[in-house]
This record gives structure tokens, sequence and C-alpha cells, in this order.
């Protein structure tokens, strides 16, 4: 008698810790449909020579012929020092930048709705009409930024083909366009700060620089760390704007990963090629973000 | 007789019904071409075949890049999606190699006479047809019409690349911009920069595709183009018409396609010269960048695409385009009184395209020029020296050609 109720005790046990698993059981093999068979594959191709034109019948397997190749190809390391800095610069103005609107409008009294909705404006605008109205208004020849500039008696400059000016300019509209989406999230997370410990800190005797960095910033660096997490990834994957504004020249100063992978990867459908820098360029989004996923964890 | 009349009313309704029932569908062919005036020409000649031919034409319009992509990503399907499509000649290897492209002698096709002879030279692999010239792009010089006369010359007088520097100089003399080339991709540095090699002698490979750009020939074209851009500067395509447009600039390569010059524009074309100076021997340096079309090789209505692919070829069908931008390759378009009479400079693209040179036929041609342009770019904006450029391209093209 004991052993049979001993006995349905295991079994419901088993089968209630069976239950959770069957029903997470179609979002694990979406998933896996969707993210790991297509990275499996790209692993794979990465170490032969497909073409695509050729076929997978007709592509070899041909060890690490394709990252020796990438790492020995100087446009590649110099794609990827463009990438790094790129990054880096466009993650940290973007930050500052976006957490520096996000305090102003909370701090505001009257008017956050109509500003928040303005601010948002370039982000919500198609990546290629925004190359596109840039390219415009900085075209050295009938550009208004030029004609500004030259009214003004000041300097004018072939902005997208000058090697002094381009990498610049490819940096600021970025930044341009994606202060909005830092904006967005770091005033979503100023919400969540309670107003107690503002109060409390004034009683204390803060002022607001000391209010900012220990009430503002401890309260909100989850949201920082995984709004910095996002930038990073989607700036690494910089393309559209290079591709369309400078094609990563002039002499290769705004060429980027993505791009480079584009021009001698996918353009001559050398899709093995193209794959092992997509493998290389996986690893090193992952190191590069890795900081903030650790942080965004704890 | 009501009745009669009622029975008469609801036949002839049923039969009015049952009509388009019985009608045939119209086939839909699918075309792929290059965006812009290319393809603009093609579409407004379609409505006439579509009626003709119980036909309804879609029309893709793409940029170089994605053209070439969707062209052969679709190659591999049994089922392909699209019919006709519009393929440069720098395609045409690698195409064909590639089975992506429908043998067009096999359906019955032939060039006429008419058809200006050198634009087909791309057009076939041994007896075979694959494509048929179309859009007659050759490179020719833009200039601005004030500036050239400013400088004291007519265009016709303009035969030697010494004289395009000494224009360039006193165009920059005069405070404006002398020549102009395009930046961006390697495509279009290469491009630009194969009439000035070709005009020394010189070019990108030997007879066994082996790369011969570290040559002394290939050298001495680059000093005198990177002395040619320093009277002016780099600039992309539209920049470049609108300032010779404007009188900012007076001289700059171009493609018919980017302007339509009339006898009161600010800006026309001459043929590139084809001498270095007057003691040089004349060479021919006007470079193809003819747009062909063919049909493809999975297409689902290969005879149709066929008809339409002879129908858009046809000489009156052509002729008819010249209004709308089309530049045909034949005599009968360019050598017509009444197009010379609106547009004369199609007697400079009809001789441009008489002597034009293709370039090279060979499967690696989008990365070769892509890293001799690269390099090539390095060179012009000063980041490496002559030597280093031209001997860093030479080993990266060597190990592509391998």
């Amino acid at each position: 008698m004991k052993r049979n109720a001993l006995t349905n005790g295991r079994a419901s046990d088993a089968s209630e810790r069976a239950f959770p698993r069957l029903m997470i059981a179609p979002t694990v093999l979406v998933m896996a449909a969707l993210t790991a068979y297509p990275l499996v594959f790209t692993l794979i191709y990465s170490f032969t020579d497909y073409q695509y034109l050729k076929g997978t019948d007709a592509a070899k397997f041909v060890g690490f012929k394709n990252y020796v190749m990438l790492f020995n190809n100087t446009y590649f390391r110099q794609a990827v020092l463009n990438t790094v800095k790129f990054t880096l610069l466009a993650v940290i103005l973007e930050m500052v930048i976006g957490l520096l609107i996000a305090v102003f409008i909370k701090s505001l009294k009257k008017g956050q709705k109509v500003m928040r909705t303005l601010l948002l404006l370039p982000y919500l605008l198609p990546t290629v009409t925004v190359a596109l109205s840039w390219r415009m208004m900085l075209s050295a020849n009938y550009g208004i930024v030029n004609q500004v500039l030259e009214s003004l008696h000041l300097p004018v400059y072939n902005w997208f083909m000058d090697i002094k000016t381009a990498f610049g300019t490819v940096l600021l509209i970025d930044v341009w366009q994606n202060v909005p989406f830092v904006f967005l999230l770091l005033y979503a997370s100023l919400q969540g700060v309670s107003t107690n410990q503002y109060e409390a800190a004034m009683i204390d005797g803060a002022n607001v620089v000391q209010q900012f960095f220990y009430v503002t910033i401890p309260n909100i660096k989850s949201g920082i760390a995984l709004c910095a997490l996002l930038r990073t990834i989607d700036t690494f994957r910089l393309f559209e704007k290079v591709n369309i504004l400078t094609g990563g020249g002039p002499a290769g100063t705004t060429s980027t990963i993505t791009q480079f992978l584009y021009n001698y990867g996918i353009k001559n459908l050398k899709f093995g090629f193209g794959s092992c820098g997509a493998i290389v360029m996986t690893v090193l989004v992952l190191i590069l973000s890795s900081f903030y996923i650790k942080r965004a964890i704890h | 007789m009501k009745k009669l009349l009622a029975t008469i009313l609801v036949l002839a309704l049923a039969l009015a019904l049952c009509i388009p029932a019985f009608a045939e569908e119209p086939t839909k062919l699918t075309l792929i071409l290059r965006g812009g005036t290319y393809g603009d020409v093609i579409k407004a000649c379609l409505p006439a075949f579509e009626a003709e031919h119980n036909v309804t034409c879609e029309v893709l319009d793409l940029s170089f890049d994605e053209l070439h992509s969707k062209i052969a990503l679709n190659a591999p399907n049994a089922a392909g999606e699209y019919d006709l499509c519009m393929v440069d000649g720098s395609w045409m290897a690698e195409f064909t190699a590639n089975n992506v492209l429908a043998n067009l002698s096999e359906l019955g096709y032939s060039f006429d006479d008419d058809i200006i002879p050198a634009t087909t030279a791309i057009c076939k692999v041994g007896d075979d047809i694959y494509l048929a010239p179309y859009f007659g792009n050759v490179t020719v010089m833009l200039y601005n019409k004030q500036l050239l006369a400013d400088a004291g010359y007519a265009p016709e007088d303009v035969d030697t690349f010494a004289k395009l520097k000494d224009i360039a100089e006193k165009a920059n003399a005069a405070g404006k911009k002398g020549f102009l080339i395009r930046g961006g991709s390697g495509d279009n540095i290469v491009s630009d920069f194969i009439p000035h090699l070709l005009v020394h002698g010189g070019w990108v490979i030997d007879e066994n595709n082996q790369p011969t750009v570290n040559t002394p020939e290939f050298k001495a074209a680059f000093e005198d183009y990177i002395a040619l851009y320093k009277l002016g500067g780099t600039l992309d395509k539209d920049d470049i018409v609108a300032a010779i447009d404007n009188g900012d600039a007076a001289l700059g390569q171009g493609w018919p396609g980017w302007y339509v010059p009339t006898a009161d524009s600010n800006a026309s074309y001459f043929v590139i010269p084809t001498k270095l100076d007057d003691a040089d021997t004349p060479k021919n340096t006007s470079m193809y960048g003819v747009w062909t079309i063919g049909v493809c090789e999975n297409s689902q209505h290969k005879e149709l695409a066929y008809e339409l692919l002879k129908y858009l070829m046809d000489p009156d069908v052509l002729l008819s385009t010249v209004d709308l931008g089309g530049v045909p390759c034949r005599y009968s378009s360019l050598q017509n009184a009444d197009v010379l009479a609106k547009f004369p400079h199609m007697a400079i693209v009809c001789s441009a395209l008489e002597t034009g040179v293709y370039r090279p036929v060979i499967e690696q041609w989008a990365e070769f020029t892509e890293i001799l342009g690269q390099e090539m770019d390095t060179v012009i904006q000063g980041v490496k020296d002559m030597d280093k450029g031209l001997a860093d391209a030479q080993s990266a093209l060597e190990m592509l050609m391998m």
C-alpha cells in the first residue's frame, strides 16, 4: 500500500517536471530552427569554398583556408579597426547625449510629450532615407550645408570623399539617428526612479550633480547596460549608411566589417568566404558585448 | 412577347458573363532591369508588346549590385522568377560559365548589319549569342561648353590628353574645377581610369589573365591621372553632372545615360581623346559599359521572353527610345537625321561605340576591380605612395587570379 503510494507520488512528480518541458518544447524547436540551424550551417560553410552559382555540390572542404585568407587580408584588418573605433565612439556619444536629453526632458514641467515625440522622429525614419537626405544636404556641389558655410565665409568640405571628414561625417549621421533610441530607453528607466530618493538626497544637501551621480545613475544602471548592449550590437553591424554614403571609401577609411563582407563575399557570391567573415564578426560582437551582458545579468 | 424579350435578355446577360471566363488570361513576364534611364526606356516600349501578345509585364528596377545579385540568386532555381534580364558586359563570363543565360542562337536569334559590330563582341561565346546590346553606354568626356570655349578650344579640337590637361589647368586657374573623377566603389575608380591606361598602351591583365597593374605604362597613366585629379577633385555621379552643367567644373568622364544634352544645354560630350599628344598614334580609348539584354535560362516563358527581346531590339522600337534618353547600338538610330538634329551628341556616341573596348571578360572581374580600386584610391588620397600601392595591388590580384 505504502509502496503504491510512493510509486504514484514519484510518477506524479515526474509528470509535473515533464509538463513545463513539454510546454516550452515548441518554443525551443522554433528557436533551434531559426537560430541554431543557420548558425551551424554558416559555420560549416565557412570551412568550404562554396560559391553560390556553382552550387553546394561543387563546394569543397578547405579547412581553415578562408580564416587564414581573412586574417591576412589588409582590407579586413582595416575594416575591423574601423568598426571597433566607430562602435566605441558612436555608443559613447549616443549614450552620453541620449542620457542628458532623457534627464533634461524628465525635468521639464511642461511639454514632455511634445518633446518626446519630436525627439523620436530621426529614429522613425528608414536608414536609407536618412542616408539619402544627408547625402543631399552634404553634397559638395549643391548641398545646403556647404552653401550655408560658404555664405558665412567658412571653409567648405567634400564631406564624403575627403579622407579627413568622411569617417566623422558618417559617425555624426549615425549618432544623430540613434540618440532618440537611447533617449527613449533611458527615459523609460528614469520613470522608475522614486522621487523620495531625490527628496532624501536634497534633505542631505546633495546638489544637482551629486543627485545625478548618486541617485539617478545607480537606479538606471541596468537600463544603461542594456541600452549600451543593444547599441553596440546594432552599431557593429553598420552597413546601409556606409554603403550608400561612401561605399567604404575614401581609401577604405569608412569600410566596416559588414561592408567588407558584402564587397568581398556576398557581392561576388563567395558564400564560403562570406560565412567565415560572419562567424568572425559574431565572435567579435560577443567579445565586445560580453561586458554589458555580464552587467545586465548581474 | 414579354416572355420572348425576357428570355433574350437573360440569354444576352448569360453570354456577357460567360465571355470573360472563356477569354485567355494574359501571361505574366517578369523583367529585371537596371534602374534609371536604362530600364525606363524599356518600360516605355512595353504597352504595345503587352497588347499584341496578351502579356502583362512586371518590371523590377534595380541598382547595379542588386541587379547582379538578384539574377545570380535566381539562377540555380529550376523554375526561375525572371524572364528577361538586363546584364552588364562585365558579368558575361560569370553568367555564361554558370548557365545563367539562355542561348539566343538556339532560340533563332542573330545579329543584323545595322547593329554596331564592336558592341556585339561581349555578347557571344564562340558563335553562340547569349546577349543583345541594348543601351550603348560608352565612356565619353562630359564638358561645360562655356568653360571649354574660355579655355580656347572647340570640342572637335580636343583630340589629345595633353589638350585635356591644358583645359583643366586653365579652368583651375580661373577658380573652377578642372577635371572631376568618380569616387565610391572600386568599380567606379577603375572604370574611369581605364581610358587613361589605354592611351598609355597599358591594360589590366595579360593574355594569360594575369594582372599587369605594376607596369611602367600603368604607373605613367596613373601619374597623369592623379595630376588631372589635382586640378579638380572626387565627386559622386550626380554631383559631377551638376557641377559640369552649372559651370563649376570643366571636364569629367561620363556615360551617355547620365545626361541628355540638347543644342541649348550648358554641357555636352566629346569622344575621349585617342592620343597622348600630337606626336602619338591614335588608340581605342573609349570603354564600353553597354547594357545588354538576355533571356534567363530558367525562364518559365522562354519563347515569349525571346519574342520580347526581338521586339525591344527592333530598329523602329529602338529609334523611338531616343527621345526618352535611349542610346541604341544601331546605326539606323544614331545616324538618323532627325535624331542628330535634336541630339547632336549622338554622332559622338556612335563613333565612340564603333571603337570602344570592353572590360576584361574574367569571372573574377567584380573582385578584381574592388581590390584594384581600393589600392588606387589609397594612392589618390595620399595614404600610400604609388610604388607601394601598385605593388600591393599586383600581389593581391595575383592571389585572386591563382
